[in-house]
């Protein structure tokens, strides 16, 4: 096999990863600071991509329809996570996780059907958006300019968190806040805000990938599912929590299931759960995380 | 809020114990007709004008849910049309719609309810093969027919055959090998070829047809890769990419619906379908999503969409179906129709709603449907449907691309071999 | 609270006796009252309990969940239908070896899974489980793959409805029972003790691990009965049967009836196969009222039914012995 062949491959890894980590980074987020593992984050993902749809079929904009679109798309998700955060999560934090998970999950159910009813569950397409859509060459083989898109939103995703998280007096605030919850409320600080704030992020996110996931391929009912366990893999792989694990958890379930397509076919898929199987066995909390309390 | 909370419930029980009443008080004349009718009944020896019941069962989840609506539309305009000029030996259809999940465990519990509760008289459906063949065995068991005008797995007439099993749309077999006939009269010189298909059933029979018609047409091709992304994937980069390092003449597929739409514009940035011919299930739905997106010269294959089959009892259906919903009908809408139109002509020859007699008059039955004329082969109880295959180009007339260089195979002509048939059945232990 | 609730227990043992006789006649003659569908339905919550009750041992007596539940579910489906397809296989070694099976698989899971807690061993239960799903999934030739297997009949003496009902009952009831002398033995306390205070059972020099994996193993074992002795009746299994999805209902179902309760997994999944199969006569928009309904339960009646109810009605006992005392 020649360098070209697996250099190719490697870039579609790469491209896949770049979409898993946009995903993942809101589900990765929201459980580092709010220890909440939520289900929903790929339903709202899913809702997302039709919310921008519609936005994109309503406004009709020539050349910058889709980016005013995602935009518009990724506020309204936003709004849509402060209510999930302020009616229901928020009134939660004082019970067990498993009825937090159930909660999240209830939501799942929820958009599933509102989605149904409200697209019908037909399959929808946006046309991919100038100025990415064709390929660029590189080392003399194609590479679709799209793809390049997803990276480099990725990549600013992943600077802007790195930068908000590390950075900032309210980095400072998430971090301690993830690492001692009493702590940082003896302080003074309104914690029931700072979560809202941020599960509203991980909302604007989750709505930003499934904007982007539009022109990349389809949407259609199911997406939610099918994205929420691979986004579970990426976190537990890299630890939950991590932003530099969701990063390497993301490469590495993009790399596996690249190359297990190449040389395996039929078992791409069951490599990923191997590998996140056995993440688990020898570093419960992931590669980047760090030992529960 | 504690009282809020409570108040909510009880609004919510209350509206789940009233909705169903006042849905059930919405349709008069169906909800009222049965009980009339015993009393008619009773005065004059007509007890058979009590409706017929049809129950359609079908996948309202995921990807198929918009096959399911859609079909359900096309089975509705049939339904209506027949009432409207006096149903099926003066008796009236009743349908009566059950949902699967798209889960075979809620498919069968959804067909135990419509045939010991609804008590049914036929079923048509579902969308899904594994819905499909689960609740094969059980309406088998109950010795009810059931007609299918959308899953198409071709185990369900051959491999798992049951005597209560119709089917109207091309099955597996019939479907990959016209496409794989069509595939190399357009490109007669290909020798080397990949596949890609989605990893479930469907995909699998779908690539096994391709590969054996494929070798018959030409005896040294060669099959260098076989793509089996799982249904629902949503990015084909990678497969695509382990494609084209194979260099292959041309690729067949059987990707279908939302999955075909991203597998194609993933695959055109790379020059995909300049460089290698392609054909896959490009079907009304697809190229509405894909718009301009489209790829013009490559090949399709479909089961009757409206396009592909221009006669004047499509064109009259088009007109309908349009009225009803206000867009262009697809085949899954065209298969539910003709599905309806099968079991009146059925119906009408056995003169009798008693199950073994419509299976007979079926058997051998030929019916003037949408898609022209087709035949119930009595063997296995497959349609002989026609197969379409053509290549995706631009109508002025339609708002989407639609096909040119139509080919319309008869089933007939690609029908499994009556000892084919039988060579399976012997290793899967039919006896008919 | 744990004194008030033993007197309680003594005072009702008799009451109980009384209601669980009077239950378990209302479920023998019910196939003689009640149409063949509701037959059917009664026959899926039944199944579905035994497979909620496995859950719950892991869940309300260890305080563990598990989100790859329904792997074990599956496994026993697919061990009876493939012996039964493809070998014509005893019924009843079959109904033992899907059993077994899950137990053994159960095991290795185990293993590695009862070294974490909270949160960690949900994903890691869910990993397997989804490793066993993609397994069963992509194994086309050995297992049916996506179509899954069909035709799986049980003996001629069960083909009836009827008939299949007294197995099933009877395999749930005496189930139910051993699952019931489980979590009551010393064996099932030292769970509880374990979940309210590892550190202190641990310093009691009680080996957590190998109690969680024994528990482990029991819960894998029972979900797998209940996938074996369901899959005959239906006469198909397919790989859905395993998926996260279907591990997702016995959650639901606990959070329902009340997790600390040794019968709240089985209301809830009465509850929920009942309305579930309603709902459906009328409407495809089943899992926006499944989602409405698990809100209410959280918000309005956490620990679940059987959790609230009790709670009732120990606060009414104690009113009146207040009352009681006064006069």
């Amino acid at each position: 096999m020649s360098f070209d062949v697996l250099f190719n491959q490697f870039m579609s890894g790469i491209a896949r990863a770049a979409l898993l980590f946009l995903v993942a980074s809101g589900l990765s987020l929201t459980f580092g600071v709010l220890r909440v593992l939520n289900f929903a984050h790929g339903s709202l993902y899913m809702l997302g991509a039709f919310i921008t749809y519609t936005i994109w079929k309503t406004i009709l904009i020539p050349v910058v329809g889709f980016y005013v679109a995602t935009f518009l798309a990724s506020l309204v998700m936003g709004g849509i996570g402060i209510i999930i955060e302020f009616f229901l999560l928020r009134r939660l934090y004082a019970r067990g996780w498993p009825e937090q998970l159930l909660a999240t999950y209830a939501i799942v159910l929820i958009i599933t059907d509102i989605v149904k009813w409200g697209w019908g569950g037909e399959f929808l397409s946006i046309p991919r958006p100038i100025p990415f859509k064709g390929a660029v060459s590189l080392f003399g083989f194609p590479f679709p300019s799209y793809n390049f898109f997803v990276i480099l939103l990725g990549l600013i995703v992943v600077i802007f968190l790195w930068w908000l998280v590390y950075k900032t007096r309210l980095g400072d605030i998430i971090r301690a806040a993830a690492h001692d919850r009493e702590m940082v409320s003896a302080l003074g600080i309104p914690i029931p805000w700072l979560f809202t704030w941020i599960f509203v992020l991980g909302s604007i996110i989750a709505g930003l990938s499934g904007a982007v996931t539009a022109p990349f391929g389809s949407i259609a009912l199911g997406m939610d599912i099918e994205i929420i366990v691979e986004c579970f893999a990426v976190v537990v792989i890299g630890g939950m929590g991590s932003l530099p694990g969701t990063l390497l958890g993301s490469l590495i379930v993009g790399l596996v299931y690249a190359f297990g397509i190449m040389f395996k076919p039929e078992l791409a898929l069951a490599f990923i759960f191997m590998v996140m199987a056995a993440v688990l066995i020898i570093r419960p909390w992931g590669i980047f995380g760090r030992p529960e309390r | 809020m504690k009282r809020f909370a409570v108040l909510i419930t009880i609004v919510f029980v209350l509206s789940l114990l009233v909705v169903p009443l006042v849905m059930a008080q919405g349709k008069p004349a169906p909800a009222k007709e049965p009980a009339k009718a015993p009393a008619k009944a009773a005065a004059k020896p007509a007890l058979s004008k009590e409706p017929i019941k049809i129950g359609a069962i079908y996948d309202f989840a995921g990807p198929c849910y918009m096959y399911s609506e859609t079909g359900m539309l096309g089975l509705r305009i049939a339904v209506e049309e027949i009432n409207a000029k006096g149903g099926i030996l003066g008796r009236k259809i009743d349908v009566v719609v059950r949902d699967t999940e798209a889960k075979v465990d809620v498919a069968v519990r959804e067909v135990k309810d419509l045939l010991l509760r609804e008590k049914v008289n036929f079923l048509i459906g579902p969308c899904s093969s594994g819905t499909g063949l689960a609740m094969q065995v059980v309406h088998t068991e109950y010795k009810t027919i059931r007609i299918s005008a959308i899953a198409n797995t071709e185990a369900q007439t051959v491999d798992k055959f049951s005597p209560y099993f119709f089917q109207v749309v091309p099955n597996t077999y019939m479907e990959a090998t016209a496409a794989t006939r069509y595939l190399n009269k357009k490109v007669p010189a290909a020798k080397k070829f990949c596949t890609i298909n989605p990893d479930y059933e469907f995909g699998r029979r779908q690539a096994a047809a391709f590969e054996e018609e494929i070798k018959r047409l030409v005896p040294d091709a060669e099959i260098l890769y076989h793509a089996w992304p799982k249904f629902g994937e949503r990015d084909y980069t990678a497969f695509i990419t382990a494609i084209m390092a194979k260099k292959p003449d041309a690729v067949h597929s059987s990707l279908f619906g939302g999955d075909l739409v991203a597998f194609t514009k993933q695959a055109a940035p790379y020059g995909f379908f300049e460089k290698t011919p392609f054909i896959a299930l490009y079907d009304l739905p697809v190229l509405i999503a894909l718009g301009p997106d489209a790829p013009e010269g490559t090949f399709g294959f479909a089961r009757g969409d409206f396009f592909q089959d221009p006669n004047p009892k499509m064109m009259e259906f088009v007109d309908k179906f349009k009225k009803a919903r206000g867009a262009y009908p697809d085949a899954w809408a065209v298969q539910n129709y003709d599905a309806v139109y099968l079991l009146k002509a059925g119906i009408e020859k056995a003169k009798t709603i008693e199950t073994e007699a419509v299976i007979k008059a079926l058997e051998g039955l030929s019916l003037d449907s949408l898609r022209g004329n087709f035949t119930i082969r009595p063997l296995d109880h497959m349609g002989s449907v026609p197969c379409y295959q053509g290549t995706i180009a631009t109508d002025p007339k339609y708002p989407f691309k639609v096909w040119k260089d139509i080919t319309r195979v008869p089933g007939e002509q690609v029908l499994r071999p009556e000892a084919s048939v039988r060579e399976i059945w012997k290793k899967t232990g039919v006896t008919r | 609270m744990m004194q008030r609730s033993e007197v309680g227990v003594n005072n009702s043992a008799v009451k109980r006796g009384w209601w669980l006789i009077l239950l378990i006649i209302a479920f023998l003659i019910a196939p003689f009252v009640i149409s063949k569908f509701y037959l059917t339905i009664l026959c899926e919550a039944l199944v579905m309990s035994l497979f909620a009750i496995s859950f719950n041992l892991l869940f309300g007596y260890m305080g563990q969940l598990s989100f790859g539940q329904a792997a074990f579910y599956g496994l026993g489906g697919y061990v009876v239908a493939m012996l039964v397809t493809k070998l014509q296989f005893n019924f009843w070694l079959s109904l033992a070896a899907g059993t077994g099976m899950a137990g053994l698989v159960g095991l290795i899971v185990g293993y590695f899974c009862v070294r974490l807690r909270g949160i960690y061993f949900s994903i890691l239960t869910l990993a397997f489980g989804q490793l066993i799903f993609v397994i069963i999934f992509k194994w086309h030739k050995f297992t049916g793959g996506d179509d899954g297997i069909q035709g799986v009949f049980p003996p001629e003496y069960l083909r009836s409805i009827e008939a299949y009902y007294y197995l099933i009952f009877f395999v749930c009831a005496i189930s139910a029972f051993i699952l019931w002398r489980i979590v009551n033995s010393p064996f099932g306390q030292t769970l509880k003790a374990m979940r309210e205070n590892p550190e202190r059972t641990e310093f009691l020099g009680i080996h957590i691990a190998r109690y969680q994996l024994i528990a482990f193993v029991i819960a894998a074992a029972f979900a797998g009965l209940a996938g074996a002795v369901w899959v005959p009746f239906y006469r198909s299994v397919a790989p859905s049967y395993l998926t996260w999805i279907k591990s997702g209902e016995p959650v639901m179902a606990a959070i329902l009836g009340g997790p600390s309760t040794f019968f709240g997994p089985v209301l809830g999944m009465f509850i929920m196969t009942f309305v579930h199969s309603y709902i459906l006569g009328f409407t495809h928009f089943w899992p926006v009222i499944m989602g409405t309904i698990i809100l209410i339960i959280i918000f309005v009646l956490p620990g679940g039914i059987l959790e609230f109810a009790k709670v009732k009605i120990t606060e009414r006992r104690e009113k009146a012995n207040i009352a009681k005392g006064q006069t």
